[in-house]
């Protein structure tokens, strides 16, 4: 039994359809990080799981039980959004004593709780501050350390790492899923951020128009995105999109693009004849010298480093750009000009353009449909 | 050459009401050359916004000189320092539409009308706004508004192009094709080009150097390589990289030929002299305490190598992953372009090697050597 499920869940705010039909299931103990565009409800669903907003339609199970009515003080779930709403004439102390205080906690028990987490969340120097003398970050981490403390057994955080300044968020970002392990909660954790989703969710949930349009592992997401929607939210830079209508030659699929003939796998034969979106990720694409079979003839544009990798401008015959990637930073030839492109065949993507939806590639060596 | 843009000793105060004294900009001296772009990155209020707005006039200087094209201009009204820019408070004009915003910048050249509608079709097609082109200000959004503002900043031509977080604004997707045409633009056209950012992966992509400001002052002026592989202290070694550099209090240890770096309650890494050259061993000189640093990308992960840790965690962002060991109390992090298959938990060889060493005077927070060099 899942520790929460939410079945076809909806909520309109007046006449903005926010939620339309969310069905998610979060097993005990599990990382689910919540994630997509802005403005596409993550927050408004946290909220409905957490009772601050009752939902037009559907149901929230928690531990097995439907919430139904049951009021947010009374779901026993710890919270921390991205708005920090710490009490701002108490120290940092006790603002996150205060989860335990309302619980008749013992007061020498209540110290050491509050000191073991402070230490975690490297606060414990500040905890004798008010709010007002707090950083951003440290007000976050304060009120992260609020909603740990409790032990709460489900954990819901509005991206708590947003105002958290670079360094320490490469910190907490490695950090915070032993943390959340340790303390067994089962968490919740919504970002607009598609690395922290995939680094720390053991699941990523993707909300895109108002659905759950995949959750799945953070490598599978990315590897295999269940339509061009998902794939575009993830990668940096994120996957260039041609669109390619595949015919078959000598038993396979054939695409051209940029002017290039490309053969796709045995498993994408049944494309032939559609229309598609090729995705490619830019680090599938290696800039070759001479032509190869394959490999799509193009201008290099520019060279623009980016985190320890260098992202290629092409332009392909007719105009059309796309983005190519390669590991380290000094052995990309930095002279612009002519060269080619070869895609990764294993790595391709297709996507019916009516939908969006991507193609599933039948297995290779017969058993697939 | 002379440089295009030059600042000496400049100094900004602020006497806010009330308060004390802000020093917002301390004796800041660099020099940009004739087309080149520069970055200012920091964190917010390290004093960058504050020099552009020097440079550009917005605000005035409390001490120092500002020349441009061998020319002081700060003592001159914005208007009059032939400054192309594009500010986020800078805004468009709302009764004219977008075209008509982009085409009053070039209003002073002599330009034909043919020539001004090809221009600002150009710089429209490069910033993607073609389709609002006939849009008024206040119907468009945040980012369009953003693009809009620099096509009017580039359409010009001018001596200096001073731009205030130009991309901040713009989805993730928009923001890595126009970095590259953008760079490909100011680079064809030798447009000399400051901007501020606080995101270091947008001055990595379009800056020819880049000035890291923290606490009013200016902590190196230098190109992205040589921040990454000779920052010139703590600060900046800790401030670039995405993850940044790791850093470890170390006691130096001198036996026969091989120095050691002991950790504190962790391990110790030794090297002969052969991998530790004479430069390195004279920068530490008789220090007995040292930082010692290292790049995520340099630590090596795999059998062969002389330590071992155990995994606190093991993230994979799709093309890289990150992994963190439990080291001396700390975390050592490790990325890789390559999958590493490892448990949180498992305990996995890991190694530095001297040519990757990066070593920090304690006490100044300087930096004394880096590889095989001195600082």
């Amino acid at each position: 039994m899942a520790q929460i499920e939410i079945r076809n869940l909806h909520k309109s705010f007046k006449d903005d359809n926010i939620l339309k039909g969310v069905s998610l299931g979060i097993d005990k103990g599990e990382i689910v990080t919540l994630f997509g565009p802005s403005g596409t409800g993550k927050t408004v669903l946290l909220r409905l799981i957490a009772g601050i907003y009752p939902p037009d339609a559907g149901t929230i199970g928690l531990r097995g039980r439907d919430a139904a009515g049951s009021p947010p003080d009374k779901r026993g779930i710890g919270m921390a959004f991205q708005n920090f709403a710490l009490f701002p004439h108490m120290t940092a102390r006790d603002n996150i004593a205060s989860a335990l205080t309302a619980r008749k906690t013992k007061p020498g028990e209540i110290a050491c709780k509050v000191e073991a987490v402070a230490q975690l969340l490297k606060i414990g120097h500040v905890l004798g501050h008010t709010p007002r003398e707090l950083s951003n970050g440290q007000k976050q981490r304060t009120a992260l350390a609020r909603a740990l403390v409790a032990d709460p057994d489900i954990l819901l955080l509005d991206d708590p790492l947003r105002n958290v300044d670079a360094k320490l968020r490469y910190e907490m970002r490695l950090e915070l899923p032993a943390l959340l392990k340790r303390a067994g909660s089962t968490v919740v954790y919504v970002t607009q951020d598609f690395k922290e989703a995939m680094a720390l969710g053991d699941r990523v949930a993707v909300l895109l128009d108002g659905r759950i349009a995949q959750c799945d592992t953070p490598s599978r997401i990315y590897a295999e995105p269940a339509s061009v929607g998902v794939a575009r939210l993830f990668g940096d830079p994120t996957l260039n999109l041609v669109e390619v209508e595949p015919r078959m030659v000598d038993n396979a699929a054939e695409i051209q693009v940029g002017g290039a003939t490309i053969r796709l796998p045995a498993g994408y034969a049944a494309t032939a004849g559609g229309s598609y979106l090729l995705g490619l990720r830019p680090e599938s694409l290696r800039l070759i010298d001479g032509p190869a079979p394959g490999a799509i003839a193009v201008d290099l544009v520019a060279v623009t480093p980016l985190n320890e990798k260098s992202v290629l401008l092409v332009t392909m015959q007719g105009g059309e750009e796309l983005l190519a990637s390669e590991a380290g930073e000094r052995d990309v030839p930095r002279r612009t000009g002519p060269g080619h492109l070869a895609p990764d065949l294993d790595a391709v993507l297709l996507f019916e353009r009516s939908s969006g939806r991507r193609f599933i590639p039948a297995e290779s060596g017969g058993g697939g449909l | 050459m002379s440089a295009s843009l030059s600042l000496r000793g400049v100094d900004k105060v602020y006497y806010p009401r009330g308060r004390s004294a802000v020093h917002a900009v301390k004796a800041l001296s660099m020099d940009v050359e004739h087309g080149e772009i520069v970055a200012l990155l920091g964190s917010s209020g390290c004093g960058k916004t504050s020099t552009l707005r020097m440079v550009a006039g917005f605000e005035d200087v409390s001490a120092g000189a500002i020349a441009l094209a061998d020319r002081r201009v700060e003592r001159l009204a914005p208007a009059a320092r032939n400054v192309a820019m594009a500010f986020e408070g800078y805004s468009l004009y709302p009764p004219l539409t977008v075209r008509e915003n982009i085409a009053f910048a070039l209003k002073r050249g002599r330009l034909s009308a043919g020539d001004v509608a090809r221009r600002v079709q150009e710089v429209a097609a490069l910033v993607e706004i073609e389709s609002i082109l006939d849009r008024y200000p206040n119907s468009i959004s945040g980012g369009q508004q953003q693009r809009a503002s620099l096509a009017r900043a580039l359409v010009r031509d001018a001596a200096l192009y001073v731009l205030d977080e130009p991309m901040g604004q713009l989805e993730p997707q928009l923001r890595a094709v126009l970095r590259g045409r953008l760079k490909r633009l100011l680079k064809d056209r030798a447009m000399t080009s400051i901007f501020v950012t606080h995101d270091q992966t947008e001055a990595n992509a379009l800056a020819d150097r880049i000035a890291v400001m923290e606490g009013g002052v200016l902590q190196q002026f230098a190109g992205q390589h040589e921040l990454k592989e000779r920052p010139a202290n703590l600060y900046v070694a800790t401030f670039i990289g995405e993850p940044p550099m790791n850093v470890f209090d170390a006691s130096v240890v001198r036996d026969g030929d091989r120095t050691s770096f002991e950790l504190d309650n962790g391990p110790s890494f030794g090297f002969g002299d052969n991998e530790l050259g004479p430069e390195v061993r004279q920068a530490i000189g008789n220090r007995r305490k040292v930082v010692i640093g290292v790049r995520p990308h340099h630590v090596v992960l795999g059998n062969g190598c002389g330590e071992t840790a155990r995994i606190v965690s093991n993230q994979w962002l799709g093309d890289q992953s990150h992994v963190a060991m439990a080291v001396a109390g700390k975390l050592l992090v490790a990325v890789s372009h390559v999958r590493v298959r490892a448990a949180i938990g498992d305990t996995v060889p890991y190694g530095v090697r001297a040519q990757h060493l990066h070593i920090f005077d304690p006490d100044t927070t300087a930096a004394l050597a880096h590889g095989a060099r001195a600082a």
